[in-house]
């Protein structure tokens, strides 16, 4: 199963690596919350787009068992896997749409650097104070 | 090599105050059964300690063992002779102190939690003389770090704070390179067992000896006040004084000590040591320490602070012997800690009963002390002769001992040591002698109502007893079922001699 | 019984059933719900002590899920590193009981369900990602505790909590891909999803694939695991969220990171010329780790922040522990894995009753609770000892042996690292344990609290002594991860 080595040259592979970089790039450096999701949503789709075409073989067959079909089937695993990729993508990216609402209502903007961070730690009110603090 | 006998009492002399504190802790305000379980956990631990005296003398181990902690470290503990030397001293010393802190501390506030730590306390230094290992040894030193550590803040102002965490940083970080050492010793030798007289050979790596000598009595030598590590224990005087006694001789310190004496005698073996030649160095930094300590000493103007770096003197004695290497300084090094142990704490106990009685706790404001309080200053009068290395007291045998080594070990340079620290030690006690008993009471004392001071029995009582105890080491040293015996046996191991010293 | 095949399988499918079960059947009845929660618990840890009684009798076993031949289909494995999966439902269980009265004030009322339901969500993908011998699986698994731990951490009404959340959201996605395209490249390479398999046909003939394969797993779990310096999400998310769930987070969820650093070892055990490098970057980034997370929770005034980072910093010995790759450093890491996590479970529990009973998380105004809630104060005191490594409690074993192992290695230096974080964190410990005891009180809240209710005190009590215990018992838990260590590096030495 050489298949890396030849196919490093491949021009998928270079496409998912390079889809990976920018979804990468945008994710770490955007301040934009949603951006970020959509950057995190770029490097998955690169990712499945990846080993979809790892299951790819030249001139391959569907893997369907009927007849008229003869191999070498391409490899169906793959598919199987993104497909259960796609499902985890998809709640990552709900949960994370529905986390950014909640930060909207909270801050009032989903701009990371706008985000007043507020007290980390919120000591108690101050009425709640018993005197004779000395240091 | 003496018969081991598989024996309950160690791991019971460990549990009794164990579970005397726990009762502590749990009767809470109570200072009737506070009272009672303190003092039963000072009484149960010296019957104990005590019965397995004739035993041990007649060359039997007591040893119990359970659980592995590390592949070949179980934890274990083991009565030989130091240890149970150590134990005798630090048990007997118990029981007065807790009398005297009953006195001591009543009415302050927290008291549960300060007997409770008190019975630990006690707990653990046993625990540390009987240690079969060198990891169950370091378990119970820095469970000792731990419950002295509340005895210092219990008065929880600034000063007691600063000092509580001086000591913290201290301790703590020696606990560290112990722990270094010790990882470094396993990895050496795989073992760490204390009983033999010497786990390491020469065959070992230097650098790698060097490494778990300066690491090892780096560490023991912070509790131990070994000089350029000492500044905790000035600074802790702010405790009260029963948890000064504790510090300086019952059992901090003198863990400490024993610690070291554990490294040289059966970590490293006096062979080994005097081929590598690393306790030269020691012995001269001990000699230097005690020298520049009692100076310090002299300098000092609160009581207590100069019974702190008298004590800091005192520890080196023992340091130094030890690290002469030679039988008879070893002898000297195990006896005196018993006899630094006895006289610092009636000096403690001193300070503690003219501070309560009089409210003075400086140098300058003895005079007339020794007619108001005539008995505690007689006893105080008492271990400062011993100090000095009058004869017939505890600190001459010592001295003596001491120098006999130095000289057999061809070191006499020590004894001039000796000397010029005995002339130091009469310099800063002799003057607070003087003034208690020869300067007149200051006038404005006179006509005080309360003019002879009233100091609870209970805290007299252990002065006195001690005080007895001095002479008693001193002048009958070698009467038979003495500590002195136990020390001779204890040397003869370190030195694998059969027949009796001298 | 104890043979009965299929106990593996539902290790992971019980609790993940009866935590998709939990909303459907308690909607609105929190408190039900929390019993059915516990209950399910139990009963995973009663499987996976089954599991653990077969395994000590017999040695590790697998199962083929469906039937199918373990190349074909998904084969679960239960060894030594899987049989983390006790601890995970033991934690799991007392985080729930703990939960029972914590989370009517941390969580809306409302969501309890809810959180009850990812709890076991969680637990069950921890368990599932255990056992799995399936490289994708192993994916799925993460997916499924990570995404729960993120809408877990969400749960907390903190303000700052959505934030922190989506932070670890994102890292922990970004995480993710990498070990997901791994698992590409590993497949496309082998052409085999079986850890087993993949293993044997991996070795260094193509070094270019398979160590892009070997640094995305990697640096995936790496940021799984929080080590150093890609920790960054762990103190702000670990402290946000509400304290049980602080407590798997830190005991479970970041320790998922190290087993899959584990099984990145074995599956590449073929190709050792490859590991060398990571290894040594391991060392360094632990030790940086567990300098540098001690430090920063010097300096911590918030105490779940305190404890977030020395979970950084007991990473970081961990992986310096796996890093030096000799038996007694990599078996130290594994049984402080284990430890580590009951300390640090104590230790939020703790944390979490002192902030339920009094609002208060900064540690100056705590002062003076050890006479108001001892019970609470003297767990967390214990947990504290324990976490800076005294011996002989349970953070003890595995620095002791880590130590060893750096000797091992030729690297003393590392020693002194570890002997130096130890002291750290003893001074924070006693920082705490200062201002618990030996401070008035400086807050109204300290002065009239109370202690936790049983529900709360009892797992924390079981917890605090767990530090105790485990702490004697390291010689058996040594003997145990000894094989597991063996087939770590592909050297069986």
């Amino acid at each position: 199963m050489n298949v890396l080595a030849t196919a490093l040259g491949h021009v998928d592979y270079l496409v998912a690596v390079a889809l990976f970089l920018i979804g990468a790039w945008i994710l770490v450096t955007s301040g934009n919350l949603v951006k970020k999701v959509i950057g995190l949503n770029v490097m998955e789709t690169s990712v499945f787009a990846f080993i979809v075409t790892t299951g790819m073989i030249d001139g391959g067959a569907p893997p369907l068992v009927v007849e008229g079909m003869e191999g070498p089937y391409a490899s169906p695993l793959p598919h199987a896997l993104v497909l259960t990729g796609i499902v985890v993508a998809v709640s990552i990216t709900s949960l994370a749409l529905v986390l950014i609402l909640r930060v909207k209502s909270q801050f009032g903007t989903i701009e990371l650097d706008e985000i007043v961070p507020t007290d980390e730690v919120r000591g108690a009110e101050d009425s709640d104070a018993i005197g004779g603090n000395d240091d | 090599m003496s018969p081991e006998l598989v024996d309950l009492r160690p791991l019971l002399a460990v549990l009794a105050s164990l579970f005397c504190a726990g009762a502590v802790f749990a009767v809470r305000h109570s200072s009737r059964w506070r009272a009672f379980w303190s003092l039963a956990a000072a009484g149960i631990k010296f019957a104990l300690v005590w019965s397995m005296l004739p035993g041990s003398l007649a060359g039997k181990v007591y040893v119990y063992q359970f659980g592995e902690l590390l592949p070949g470290v179980a934890f274990g503990f083991r009565v030989d002779a130091l240890g149970l030397f150590f134990a005798l001293v630090s048990s007997t010393l118990w029981v007065l102190t807790t009398v005297y802190a009953l006195a001591y501390m009543r009415g302050s506030h927290s008291l549960h939690r300060f007997f409770g730590f008190f019975a630990l306390c006690i707990s653990t230094t046993v625990g540390i003389a009987f240690a079969e290992n060198l990891l169950t040894l370091f378990v119970f030193y820095e469970l000792l770090t731990v419950c002295t550590y509340p005895l210092i803040m219990h008065d929880e102002n600034l000063a007691a704070r600063r000092a509580g965490r001086k000591y913290l940083v201290y301790t703590l970080c020696g606990g560290g390179l112990i722990l270094a050492g010790m990882v470094v010793l396993y990895f050496t030798t795989g073992t760490l067992s204390l009983a033999e007289s010497g786990i390491l050979d020469a065959s070992a790596e230097r650098a790698g000896l060097l490494a778990i000598f300066l690491l090892l009595i780096a560490g023991f030598g912070v509790k131990a006040a070994l000089m350029p590590l000492h500044a905790w224990l000035p600074a802790a005087m702010v405790a009260p004084t029963p948890v000064s006694a504790l510090l300086h001789a019952v059992a901090v310190v003198k863990a400490g000590v024993f610690g070291i004496l554990r490294v040289i005698y059966n970590v490293f073996g006096i062979d080994l040591l005097r081929d590598l030649g690393y306790a030269d160095w020691l012995a001269m930094l001990a000699g230097s320490a005690i020298v520049i300590a009692s100076v310090n000493a002299l300098r000092q103007k609160k009581i207590k602070a100069r019974l702190a770096w008298s004590t800091i003197s005192q520890l080196s004695y023992i340091v130094l012997a030890a690290a002469l290497l030679v039988p008879l300084a070893a002898l000297a090094a195990i006896i005196h800690i018993a006899n630094q142990a006895f006289a610092k704490i009636t000096m403690f106990f001193v300070a503690g009963a003219i501070e309560r009685g009089t409210g003075k706790t400086r140098v300058d404001e003895l005079a007339g002390v020794g007619r108001r309080m005539p008995w505690t200053m007689a006893a105080f009068t008492i271990s400062s002769l011993s100090f000095m290395g009058v004869p017939l007291m505890a600190g001459f045998v010592t001295k003596w001992y001491l120098s006999m080594g130095a000289l057999q070990a061809g070191a006499g340079l020590y004894v001039g040591v000796m000397v010029v620290s005995g002339l130091l030690n009469a310099a800063y006690w002799l003057p607070m002698i003087y003034q208690a008993f020869f300067q007149p009471v200051p006038g404005d004392e006179k006509r005080d109502p309360q003019h002879r001071a009233r100091v609870s029995p209970m805290m007299i009582a252990p002065v006195l007893i001690c005080a007895a105890y001095v002479i008693l080491l001193g002048a009958g040293a070698s009467a038979p079922a003495m500590p002195f015996s136990l020390a001779e046996a204890a040397a003869r191991f370190a030195f694998e001699l059969e027949v009796p010293l001298e | 019984m104890i043979d009965w095949p299929h106990w593996l399988p539902l290790l992971a499918v019980l609790p993940l059933v009866g935590g998709v079960l939990t909303p459907l059947l308690f909607y609105r009845l929190p408190t039900a719900a929390c019993f059915w929660a516990a209950s399910i618990a139990a009963l995973t840890l009663a499987v996976a002590v089954a599991l653990l009684v077969r395994l000590l009798g017999s040695g590790g076993f697998g199962y083929a899920v469906g039937g199918w031949l373990p190349q074909y289909g998904i084969e679960l494995r239960f060894d030594e590193i899987g049989a983390l999966a006790v601890a995970a439902g033991f934690i799991a269980l007392l985080s729930l009981v703990f939960s029972r009265h914590y989370v009517a004030r941390a969580v809306d009322p409302d969501r309890a369900p809810l959180y009850y339901a990812l709890v076991l969500i969680n637990l069950g993908g921890l368990n599932g990602f255990l056992v799995t011998g399936d490289l994708f699986n192993l994916f799925v698994f993460m997916e499924i505790f990570s995404v729960s731990a993120y809408a877990l951490v969400a749960m907390a009404r903190e303000p700052i909590a959505a934030l922190a959340a989506l932070k670890y959201l994102l890292l922990g996605a970004l995480s993710s891909l990498l070990v997901l395209f791994s698992v590409g490249v590993v497949f496309a390479m082998t052409g085999t999803l079986n850890i087993a398999d993949a293993a044997m046909r991996l070795d260094a003939s193509e070094p270019m694939p398979a160590a892009l394969a070997l640094a995305g797993l990697a640096a995936g779990f790496a940021v799984k695991a929080a080590l150093f310096p890609v920790h960054f999400w762990l103190p702000d998310a670990h402290a946000a969220a509400p304290a049980p769930v602080s407590a798997m987070l830190s005991a479970l969820v970041v320790k998922a990171g190290v087993v899959g650093m584990l099984r990145t070892l074995e599956l590449f055990g073929g190709a050792g010329e490859l590991l060398q490098p990571l290894l040594i970057l391991m060392v360094w980034l632990g030790a940086a780790g567990a300098l540098g997370g001690a430090l920063m929770a010097l300096v911590q005034r918030d105490i779940k922040r305190m404890l977030a980072y020395s979970t950084v910093a007991n990473i970081g010995y961990i992986f310096i522990g796996l890093g030096l790759a000799t038996a007694s450093a990599a078996a130290g890491a594994m049984v402080h894995v284990v430890n580590h996590a009951v300390i640090k479970s104590a230790l939020f529990l703790a944390a979490g009753a002192i902030i339920h009973r009094t609002g208060l998380r900064n540690i100056d105004d705590l002062r003076g609770l050890g006479q108001r809630m001892p019970v609470t104060c003297f767990a967390m005191a214990l947990a504290l000892v324990s976490l800076s490594g005294v011996p002989p409690t349970a953070g003890f074993i595995g620095k002791w042996q880590i130590a060893l192992g750096a000797l091992d290695a030729g690297k003393p230096l590392l020693v002194a690292v570890l002997v130096a974080a130890g002291v750290i964190v003893l001074a924070f410990g006693i920082r705490v344990i200062n201002a618990l005891y030996f401070r008035p009180p400086a807050r109204m809240s300290v002065a009239t609290a109370t202690d936790s209710p049983a529900s709360m005190w009892l797992p924390l009590v079981i917890l605090a002594f767990g530090c105790i215990g485990l702490g004697l018992a390291g010689q058996p838990m040594l003997q145990f991860v000894a094989p597991a260590v063996q087939g770590l590096y592909g050297i069986v030495p």
